[in-house]
This record gives structure tokens, C-alpha cells and sequence, in this order.
């Protein structure tokens, strides 16, 4: 046979059994990887919005995605907005969850950060970082508390920095203003809808 | 992240060598002469840029449009496997002397993790067009640095009485982590 | 060249042609992610399993494939099994993909494996390829797991997870980043070709 009709047959060949090989591979494992992406945001859903036993996605953009935080009645219990900031090496990817009013922040969980190990990675931390982010008030911007101080001496809109992750604490806080800024806004234009317990 | 941010980041904080540790392979093997590094530089540069613009095509109007992002690894090396022929054809035929200055990495581009990489990552960070032309070319660059680097002081190295056992890749990693040490220097200094 | 038994066929890949110390391939995957040994466990099954199959394959097939279409028909089949390492991961391992993340499919440009199937696999029997293949993937192992225990122990003061060095202990968090891969591996490698000369210089 001709060397080039050959060259096609085999190439082909190969293509197709590859192709078809990889399709069944897909449709084997596509909705296991769609599902525990999903378990992955409702169990940060769950934990920025205690109480919540059921999430849905209620507004998408890049880089900012809203749930919602619905309990085994149906009735929201609070939102929850993943997003990212900028960090000391790369992204950082977290969620914040905050009352149906948007009047105060919940809690505040880091999903994925590349920070210095021990140094600004401890932002991820609840005893570092995490745990001063509980109950702010959020109808003024935050703002960044220096020296630390404890968790009762803060005000209502104050956060603390980290020693040792300045950049970093300080990447969240500027994201999570900006954060606020949109969803009040969002809120305003009416691009979203919180209230009802409508069915998925 | 604005176009400079990318540009910036992937030569001084993402570096594609120091921190991303692709590309590594030519570079133990090849960086002997500052002036072959160069070369092979601007050829990984060029092609870089060229995988950018192709791979942004195939993920964005073939993939996903039809669901299959699971064929991006096979279409992403194939994309690249023939990016790089018809640059080294095109290269032959229209500049000889170009072709004995650079032609010979062409080849070795392919296997070069760095492209590949590129690829992946531009479409794992989901970054549109531009975004992803700038992070090739800036990606290029950096590796361009870092290739010319090594060279520069391997040059210097040949002179240098380095025991017997760490001759070669021994020293060629390590003084590549102690650049890739001064690199990290750079972190936090361009806010993302 | 006399014809190896199966044996030697298959310690070579441990020790004399080892990939990482001897031949120097596949570096980008090995330095990424021995920064745990689990993540170097995950990443060298992964890679064995690509391996494995793409020998197989190539060795199956390699008498119908002509010449000038031999690369490319390699870079495919490599690719699809990668994919399928990929995905295996992604669907069962959610933790560990995400650790691994754009490094598995990295894998399909690990020059270990192209260079197996094009040095071996399309030249010898399947037989004789798999056992290639086994040998190359556990010397693979092997030095992934030695790397990413050294960055562990030194970089986390763990190993799995566990802390075994101590409360006494201060992590060395440049094991853990970037240049403390690079400063790591040279330093092995350099041990390797130590332990080989000695070995030779007695022999």
C-alpha cells in the first residue's frame, strides 16, 4: 500500500480509537468531577453561612461568584461571595458569607492561597486570621487594625493584620471592600435576587 | 489583573523557570554559550507566543463550545507538535542563515515543558485573549532570563574547580535555586 | 550489545539508567511537586501508569506505524492516557488534583516517557517493553520518593502528614518553595554520581 495512504490509515486509526477512548472515559468520570466541584462550594457555602444545608448560585461573573444559603425550609439564611484577591506570589481564593441585608460579614474562609508557607499562609489560618473576620459590620468599608489587638478590642469594623503576612492580610481586606462595594451595588440594580425559597 | 501586571509577573514572580519549574530540561542540557541560550530563547519566545494564540483559539471556539475540554491535552500537544513543523519549515525556507542560527532547538521545543505548560496554564487561570498573548510573551522573556543566566555563569563555571560529583546538573540546580532564592525577592512587589 | 535478562531489563531503571539521577529527564514534574511525599506518591503512579500503557501500546502497534508518523502517533497515545491518569484523578482524588493540578497533564511532555517509546518500546517486544517500562517507573518512584521525603522532613518537619521531627524542630520553608527543589535535587543527583563512582572505582 502507499506509503502516504498508509500513513493516513494509521494516523487515523489512532485518532479514532483515541477519540473514542477518551469520550467513554469522559462520560464515566464527567459527573463525578462535576459533583465534587459542587460538594467542594457548598461545603464553604455551608461554612461561611451556618446553618445552611443547601446552596445555589444566584450570580455569576468573573472572578466573583454569589450563592445563596438556604436552609431545610427553603428560606435563605445568608450570602456568600467567592472571589479572589491579589496575593504575595499568586491569587488568592476565598469566600466570605454575609447576612440577607448585607449588614455584616458572617465569616470569612480562604479556599486556595500560595503564600509563603508559615509567613503569609497564615491568613488560612482561624486563629491567625480568620477568626477576627467574624461578625464585622460592613455598612462602612473595613479597615485594617495596627497593632494587632484582641478579638474584643476591635471595633465593629476593624480587622487585624497578620505579623509576618502584612501583603497578604491586606490583599483580603482591599478585595473584600471592593467585594462589598459590588454586591451592594449589585443589590441596587437588582441583578440578583436573594428572597423566596424558589425552587432550583 | 491589567495586561502590565501579567506581563511583569510572569518574568519576575512567576517565573516560568524559578517558579514554575518548567523548561528545565534544555536548560541543564543546552545553556553551555550565552549566545546558543539567547537563541534558544527568542525561538521558546516566539513559539510561546504562537502556542498562546492558537491554543486560546482551539480552547475557545472548539472545546468548550462543544464540551470537550477533555480533549485539551491531546489538542494541545498536537497544536503545538505542528506549530513548531511549520515554524521550522517556514524558518528554512525563508531565512537559511536564521535556520543555522536557531533551527536546531526548533525540534527539541516540543518536549519542552514550557510550552505545553503554557498552554495549560493560560486556560487554567482563564484568561482571555490579550491576557493570554501577554502572559506568552512575558513567559518567554522570562525564560529568556533565566536561560541566558545559567549560561552566562556555566561559562563562568567551566573555569571554576567544582567537585567532581557536582559537576553538571549538580551545580547547574543549585545555582539555579539560588537564583530562583534572589527571585523570590521580587514576590509582593507588583500587586496583583 | 549482548541481550539483557529480564531482570537486569528491569533493575536498570532503578539504579544504572535511573531517569531522574542518571538520565536527567522528566525534571519539571519531579521538582514541582515533591514538596509532600504524598503528592510524589500520586505523581509517580501516575506517571508509571502512562508509561505502562504507552509501552505497551507502542510496542503492541509498532510494526504497522510508518516511520515518519512514528512521533506523532506516540505523542497521541501518550496523550490519551494521560488524560485518562487526568481525569482518574480529578473524579476520585479531588485533594490530590488539586495539589497536582496542571502537572499531571505535564506529564504527556515528561521526556521519560517519549524517550522510552521511542528508544524502546518501538524497537522490542512487548514483553520486553513492559518490563522496561516497570523497571523506568519504579526507579521513577523511588527517586521521587526519596526528593519529596527530604523536602518534607526538612520543609514541614512531616512525613504523610505526621510529624516526626519534633516540637525542637524549625522547618527549613525553603525546602518547601521553589528554590529549595532545585538546591535539593542538585544536591541527590550529585550524591548519585558520588555513590557511582565509588562503586565503580572499587570494581
Amino acid at each position: 500500500m502507499r506509503l502516504s495512504r498508509r500513513m493516513l490509515i494509521v494516523l487515523s486509526l489512532i485518532g479514532l480509537v483515541s477519540g473514542a477512548l477518551l469520550m467513554s472515559v469522559n462520560m464515566f468520570t464527567k459527573d463525578r468531577i462535576a459533583s465534587n466541584r459542587k460538594k467542594e462550594i457548598e461545603k464553604a457555602v455551608i461554612k461561611v453561612i451556618p446553618g445552611t444545608k443547601s446552596s445555589l448560585k444566584i450570580y455569576e461573573e468573573k472572578d466573583f461568584t454569589v450563592y445563596k444559603g438556604r436552609d431545610d425550609q427553603g428560606n435563605v439564611l445568608g450570602i456568600a461571595i467567592n472571589t479572589a484577591a491579589g496575593g504575595f506570589q499568586d491569587r488568592i481564593f476565598y469566600i466570605f458569607g454575609l447576612d440577607t441585608q448585607l449588614t455584616r460579614i458572617n465569616s470569612l474562609f480562604v479556599l486556595d492561597q500560595k503564600e509563603t508557607p508559615g509567613l503569609g499562609a497564615k491568613i488560612a489560618s482561624a486563629e491567625a486570621f480568620l477568626q477576627f473576620w467574624e461578625g464585622r459590620d460592613v455598612k462602612q468599608p473595613l479597615v485594617l487594625r495596627k497593632p494587632a489587638v484582641k478579638k474584643d478590642a476591635l471595633a465593629q469594623n476593624e480587622v487585624n493584620t497578620v505579623t509576618g503576612a502584612t501583603i497578604s492580610s491586606r490583599a483580603i481586606l482591599a478585595s473584600v471592600n471592593v467585594a462589598l462595594e459590588k454586591i451592594k451595588k449589585l443589590k441596587q440594580e437588582g441583578r440578583f435576587s436573594i428572597e423566596g425559597s424558589d425552587g432550583d | 489583573m491589567d495586561l502590565f501586571t501579567i506581563f511583569a509577573a510572569s518574568i519576575l514572580i512567576n517565573n516560568f523557570v524559578y517558579y514554575y519549574f518548567l523548561g528545565v530540561c534544555p536548560f541543564l542540557g543546552l545553556s553551555k554559550k550565552v549566545g546558543a541560550a539567547f537563541s534558544m530563547g527568542v525561538a521558546v519566545t516566539f513559539v510561546m507566543v504562537l502556542t498562546a494564540v492558537a491554543s486560546w483559539a482551539i480552547n475557545h471556539w472548539i472545546l468548550i463550545p462543544y464540551g470537550l475540554d477533555y480533549l485539551q491535552i491531546v489538542a494541545f500537544i498536537l497544536v503545538i507538535a505542528s506549530l513548531v513543523q511549520l515554524v521550522e519549515m517556514f524558518i528554512r525556507k525563508t531565512s537559511p542563515p536564521l535556520y543555522q542560527a536557531m533551527g536546531i532547538y526548533l525540534p527539541l521545543i516540543t518536549v519542552n515543558c514550557c510550552i505545553m505548560g503554557l498552554a495549560l496554564l493560560a486556560s487554567l487561570k482563564n484568561y482571555n485573549f490579550p491576557e493570554t498573548v501577554v502572559f506568552g510573551v512575558g513567559a518567554g522573556v522570562g525564560f529568556t532570563i533565566a536561560i541566558v543566566l545559567m549560561a552566562a555563569i556555566r561559562e563562568q563555571l567551566e573555569l571554576a574547580n567544582v567537585p567532581e560529583p557536582l559537576r553538571g546538573a549538580g551545580i547547574s540546580l543549585i545555582v539555579t535555586g539560588i537564583i530562583a532564592l534572589a527571585f523570590l525577592g521580587f514576590s509582593g512587589m507588583i500587586k496583583q | 550489545m549482548a541481550t539483557r535478562t529480564n531482570w537486569e531489563e528491569f533493575s536498570k531503571g532503578l539504579w544504572l539508567d535511573n531517569p531522574v539521577s542518571r538520565q536527567l529527564l522528566g525534571m519539571c514534574s519531579t521538582l514541582a511537586i515533591t514538596n509532600a511525599v504524598i503528592n510524589g506518591i500520586a505523581m509517580g503512579l501516575a506517571v508509571g501508569f502512562v508509561m505502562i500503557c504507552s509501552s505497551f501500546l507502542v510496542s503492541l502497534i509498532r510494526k504497522f506505524i510508518p516511520n515518519q508518523v512514528r512521533i506523532a502517533s506516540y505523542i497521541v497515545i501518550i496523550a490519551s492516557f494521560v488524560t485518562i491518569a487526568d481525569r482518574f484523578l480529578a473524579a476520585y482524588f479531588p485533594p490530590l488534583s488539586k495539589a497536582l493540578g496542571p502537572y499531571v497533564p505535564l506529564i504527556v511532555v515528561n521526556c521519560i516517557i517519549l524517550g522510552r517509546a521511542e528508544a524502546f518500546a518501538s524497537k522490542n517486544t512487548v514483553g520486553r517493553s513492559l518490563i522496561d517500562a516497570l523497571g523506568m517507573s519504579v526507579g521513577y518512584i523511588v527517586a521521587l520518593l526519596i526528593l519529596s521525603s527530604v523536602r518534607e522532613i526538612l520543609g514541614s518537619g512531616t512525613i504523610l502528614g505526621y510529624g516526626v521531627m519534633g516540637d525542637w524542630f524549625e522547618p527549613w520553608i525553603i525546602m518547601i518553595l521553589p528554590p529549595g527543589a532545585f538546591i535539593a535535587l542538585g544536591i541527590l543527583i550529585a550524591i548519585a554520581f558520588q555513590i557511582e563512582r565509588k562503586v565503580k572505582q572499587r570494581s
